[in-house]
Formats: structure tokens, sequence, C-alpha cells
């Protein structure tokens, strides 16, 4: 799955900075990261980790006061021997020719992301007439086609109709279709599901993961949610402070977390909560992006810090060939400090699941 | 649709004969000296008379039922002192015209304009357009017009070599005045969609037309002028037949001899009868460009629905 042939995007050391009130934020620092074609990749991570502006600089949606500092985003998807480097791009003209058709995006809040003055079939062909050359009668058929495969019922009806007469779930398969009438390469899906009823999140979610078998997109889910995480993905990257500080398989990162920040995030679910004791929460805030960040940027609300993590930042280790990390507890020179035990009780419950399904296997 | 245009037709009805009566009843408590034209001389029982013979000392509801019934048939009445028991729609029917022709030509110079000055504003925000634009609408507003209204006659008149004041036979005369019309109105428009369209940027759907690639000419027009003119059309028909009440100060700059400042002439001489009568003609204006605007802004945006929702969740 992960030889370098398949490689779709590939992000060199993206460093992406933000003019606010005269002082320069440092939202990105130094990110690296591949994307494989055909995988469904999550990035988790807490509110203003850079989640969404990392996902940005894919599609040219950076806000106008933020911009590349330096690095490299490979893309691979027009021309696999001649990738373009997105992160040179400046020109509203040169990422015309990326958003949508390469790359297309669904946003988090479907009550807003639709014109309400359009029909929805209006929106739909908008996309088709751009990315896909089809014109009237031929984009009206396929919008219908497109309408009734992210599961809208009664889709020639439902074209004619504007988005106030669609509920939120509904208004986020349409958001979907737009994207899907792209025919994009890339799908990102900007916490798809967080502005959802909980009834509604499965559906959206399963949509998305069965369009990605269908046309073999290549998925990014940006989310704070774990439990969707779990759902869909192939690989997670969590994110602290503007970088990726381990990324895996989804069974590395759950069942085998590296990192205390990764520790901590998994120790705060309160699915894995244990009955009678308080939840869990990350004591202290994110650093402030303003300042330079020396060492790791987790270390001061790392419960057990090391001396080097204030003062050196720490590279990736690699755990596996899919699994890294960036702390200096996988430097040989470590000491060993073990995982909370609550990432242990993590293990236990999935061998538990383990054996229920095995049990259940077997009763059928 | 037409079954609410009728609704809200009835309805205004209602509302205007009700602000009929009222200003009826409240007319009743000037002076009678405004029902005639040489009151000083009269005797009391002269007076008395002339009071019963115009119906005056009838009940206030026969009156007033007299009054809709004469309006209905096209009778406005004479005016008692203004111009001595000449009809009044003789009257007024010369001055509307004039107002509506100043004020249309106006209108249909001021709104592209303005529109257009409002796009380039919104499209190149915090730009050398927008700062311009800005600059300018800010004179407008906050520098009282009679200042620039000098300005534009003493100087437009000796460089387009034309008269200061309006002559009917010469068209030419009515450039300064729709100039001086005009400029607060562009600014007003081009302040407003400027507004607007600032307003639907930072909307979540235009972030989704872009991310879906549609170019960026198209994303201003297509998406985001077209939903933000709907607030604007809702004022245009209002705007339109507000023309007819013309503009007190323009009017008077220039001595055209429209309608404006007409009310503020009739009520200083308390002719009742031509007060009323324009009471009742800006109300049903007023009320009637309220309710085309309501139509005109349903037809362009479909979430203004005038029938039942239907089960549509």
């Amino acid at each position: 799955m992960l030889n370098n042939g398949d490689i779709i995007l590939s992000v060199k050391d993206l460093h992406v900075k933000f003019s606010l009130r005269g002082k320069v934020l440092n939202a990105i620092r130094g990110i690296s990261l591949d994307l494989h074609k055909g995988e469904s990749l999550a990035i988790v991570g807490e509110s203003g980790s850079g989640k969404s502006v990392f996902t940005k600089n894919f599609i040219g949606l950076l806000d106008k006061n933020g911009w590349v500092d330096s690095g490299e985003i490979l893309y691979y998807g027009i021309d696999p021997e001649h990738p373009v480097d997105l992160a040179k791009y400046k020109t509203e003209e040169q990422w015309q020719h990326i958003r949508g058709k390469e790359v297309a995006m669904v946003m988090q809040d479907p009550m807003t992301s639709l014109n309400p003055l359009k029909t929805i079939g209006w929106q739909i062909e908008e996309a088709l007439k751009l990315h896909q050359g089809l014109q009237g009668e031929e984009a009206r058929k396929k919008a219908v086609e497109i309408l009734s495969d992210v599961g809208i019922l009664e889709p020639e009806r439902r074209a004619k109709q504007y988005p106030h007469e669609f509920s939120g779930g509904m208004r986020q398969r349409v958001v979907i279709a737009i994207a899907m009438a792209c025919n994009p390469q890339i799908l990102i899906c900007d916490e798809p599901t967080t502005a959802l009823d909980v009834t509604i999140q499965a559906q959206i979610l399963q949509l998305i993961r069965n369009l990605k078998e269908k046309y073999g997109l290549t998925t990014i889910y940006i989310t704070h949610d774990l439990g969707v995480v779990a759902n869909v993905a192939d690989r997670i990257a969590v994110m602290y402070a503007g970088d990726i500080v381990e990324v895996g398989t989804c069974e590395e990162v759950f069942y085998d977390p590296r990192h205390p920040y990764t520790w901590a995030l998994l120790s705060s679910l309160p699915q894995l909560g244990i009955k009678g004791s308080d939840l869990y929460a990350i004591k202290g805030t994110p650093p402030n992006l303003f300042n330079e960040i020396r060492g790791d940027a987790f270390a001061p609300r790392n419960p057990h810090p090391l001396k080097i993590d204030f003062l050196y930042r720490p590279p990736y280790f690699d755990v596996s060939p899919t699994h890294k990390a960036r702390t200096w507890l996988l430097d040989p020179r470590a000491p060993k400090v073990d995982p909370p035990e609550i990432i242990s009780h993590i293990r236990n419950i999935r061998l538990d699941t383990m054996e229920q399904q095995a049990k259940g296997g077997e009763q059928a | 649709m037409l079954k609410y245009s009728i609704k809200r037709l009835a309805r205004s009805l209602i509302t205007l004969i009700i602000l009929i009566t009222i200003v009826f009843a409240l007319l009743r408590f000037m002076p009678e000296e405004g029902y005639f034209n040489n009151y000083e001389k009269m005797s009391p029982a002269q007076i008395e008379l002339g009071l019963i013979k115009m119906g005056l000392k009838d009940p206030l509801y026969v009156q007033v039922g007299r009054f809709i019934r004469n309006l209905l048939q096209g009778d406005l009445g004479v005016s008692y002192r203004y111009r001595v028991n000449s009809p009044i729609a003789r009257i007024i029917a010369p001055k509307i015209a004039i107002s509506a022709k100043l004020g249309v030509i106006c209108m249909a110079i001021s709104l592209p304009l303005g529109l257009a000055l409002g796009v380039l504003m919104a499209r190149y925000k915090g730009r050398f357009w927008d700062r311009l634009g800005n600059a300018y609408i800010v004179f407008i507003q906050a520098v009282p017009n009679a200042v620039y209204f000098i300005f534009i006659q003493l100087y437009g008149s000796t460089w387009l070599k034309i008269p200061m004041l309006y002559n009917e036979n010469d068209w030419r005369t009515l450039i300064l005045p729709t100039i001086s019309l005009a400029l607060p109105s562009i600014s007003s428009y081009a302040m407003w969609l400027r507004r607007y369209m600032v307003d639907e940027t930072n909307k979540d759907y235009i972030k989704l037309a872009r991310a879906k690639g549609v170019p960026n000419t198209t994303i201003w027009f297509r998406h985001v002028f077209r939903n933000a003119v709907v607030p604007i059309v809702n004022l245009i028909p209002g705007s339109l037949l507000m023309t007819i009440s013309g503009s007190i100060y323009t009017e008077s700059f220039y001595s055209i001899p429209g309608m404006g400042g007409l009310l503020v002439d009739v009520i200083k001489r308390q002719d009742n009868n031509m007060v009323m009568v324009l009471v009742v003609l800006f109300a049903a204006v007023g009320i009637v460009g309220l309710l085309l605007g309501d139509i005109a802004m349903a037809l362009v945006d479909p979430r203004i629905s005038f029938t039942k929702k239907e089960g549509s969740r």
C-alpha cells in the first residue's frame, strides 16, 4: 500500500505564516507528509492546531493575510512524472486548474455552504459545466444522477428545489454531490459532520466512504472527533501547534501511540474513561504561535517532560515503516517512560472486542 | 403569489381608509378659516352657512364617506385658498409630471452608476476604487447639500453655459437639477450595495463556490452581486413611486414648479382640502411602494414564499 509510486500529494517541510495585528503567527511549522492515492487520512487535533489551515494550502483558499513561507507541496495527480508545486501557486488563474478538478472540499456547515438563491440542480450543474464540459440537458441529467448517487430521493424533483427546502443532513449530501460533480482526485472533508445530528453523522460518513470506494478518491478528513476517525480513516495524523507530532495507520495510532500528546488526546476520550474515575483533561493551553517555539511544543503541558524537550525540537523517529512520531522518547538514549494506564486500557478494550467478535462469529 | 398580492392589496386599502379617517378627523380641529378665502370679511352667520353648504356640519362618518366616494370617482375636490376654487387635480397633475420626469431621469442615471460604483468598491475593497468611492460617499453624506448645490449651480451654469433656472422649453436646464439629485442618490446606492456585497463575500457558500473552481469574475457577478442586490430591489419600486413627491430642495433651488414643498405650502396656507388630498396621495404611494417592493423581492428571492409551507423536509 505504501510504495512511493502511488504518492499523489507530497508536502515537504511546509511553513505557513499569518500576519495578524502587525505580528507574524507561525501557523504551520515545518510539516512533511505524503498522501497516497486512494487512501483516507484523518487529521486530528484540537482547535487552533492548524488542521484546516494545513489543508487549505492544497486548494489555495488560505485567508488573504496568510502565505506559504517555505516548503513544497508537490501534486502528482496531473502528471506523475512531473509534479506541480502548489506552494508556488500565487494567482487565482493558477488555482483554477486545481480547485474542484483536482482537489474538492466539503465544508463544515451545510446550512450556509449553499447559495440560497440558486436551485440545487443549478449549483451542481455549475460544477459539471466547469469540470466535465457538460451543457444544457446533459448537465441537467448528470446532476440528477449525482443527486441520486448521494442518496437523495426523488432527485428529479429535488434538483428544482432551493437549499432552504432541504434539511441539514440533506444539504450536506448536496454539498458532497457538488464536490463529486467536480470529479476530483482528492476530497478534503473539513469537519463534515460537526454541524449535524448524531443520527445523521454516521450516514454522511458512510456516504463519503462509499463514494471514495466507488471513484477511488483520496480523502482527507479534518476532525477533532476521534470517533469519526476510527470509523473512516486508514491513517491518522495528529496535529499539535502547527505540526504533525505523530502519524501512523489507524491501528498504530490508536493502540500503540508514542507521542505524549497522542497519549493525552486519547486519554481524554470519554468513551475510554474508566468508570468511577474523573475524565482526563489536558492541563494548560496550547502555545502561543506568535512566539518562536523552542523544543517540543507539547513539553510545557506534558506531565513527564524530558529536559531535552525544552531545548531541542525532536526529529521524526520511525516506529515502523508506516508509523513515526516527533518525540525524544523514541531516541535510544531516552529513559523509558510508560504511557498512562488508560492507554494500555485501550489495548484491553480492543482485546475484549476482538474476543466478543470471535464469540459472536461462533454463535452465528 | 397572486392570492398573496390580492390579500396584501386589500390590507393596504384598509390601512389607507384608516389613515384617511384619522387625518380627516384631525383636520377638523384646524381653524375654520381654512375653508374660505375671505374669512376675515365674513360674518359668523355667513361662515355657519358656508360650512353647512360644504357639508362640514354633517356627522364625521358622512363626511369621510363622501370624501372617499368622491376620491373613487376621481374627484379630488377644489382648493380653497392655495388657488381659489380650482380643482385640486388640475393643480397637482402638471406638478407631478414635472417632479416625476426629473425623478425618473435621475433614477435612471443614478441606479446603474450607483450599483456600478458599489460593485467596484466591493471588488477592490480597501484599495484605490474603494477609497475613492468612500471619500465621495462621506463627502456627499456629510456636507449639507446646499453647499455643493451652490457649486453645481454656479460652476455648472458657467462652464456648460446653460441657464441657472429651470425652463420647461429648454431641456438643458434639467441637467443641473438632475446632477444635484443624482449625486446623493448614487452615493447611497453605492454605499448599500458595497456593504451587502462585502457581507456576501464572507459567506460560506462563496468559499464553496471558490473551492469548486468557479472563476473569480463569475463568483462576483453570478453569486455575490446577484445575492447582494436583493435588498436593493426591494427599495426600487418605492423610490420610483416616491419621485412624484418631488424634492423640496432641488426644486426650490432651480425654481422648478414641481411637487416639492407643496405640502408645506398648503399647510402654511391652511388649505385643508389640499392638505387632505396630498396626505392621502403620499400615503397611498408609500403603501403601494412597499407592496410592490415586497413583490419584486419575492420575484428574485425564492426563500420568500407566499404560499403555505409544504412538508419539504
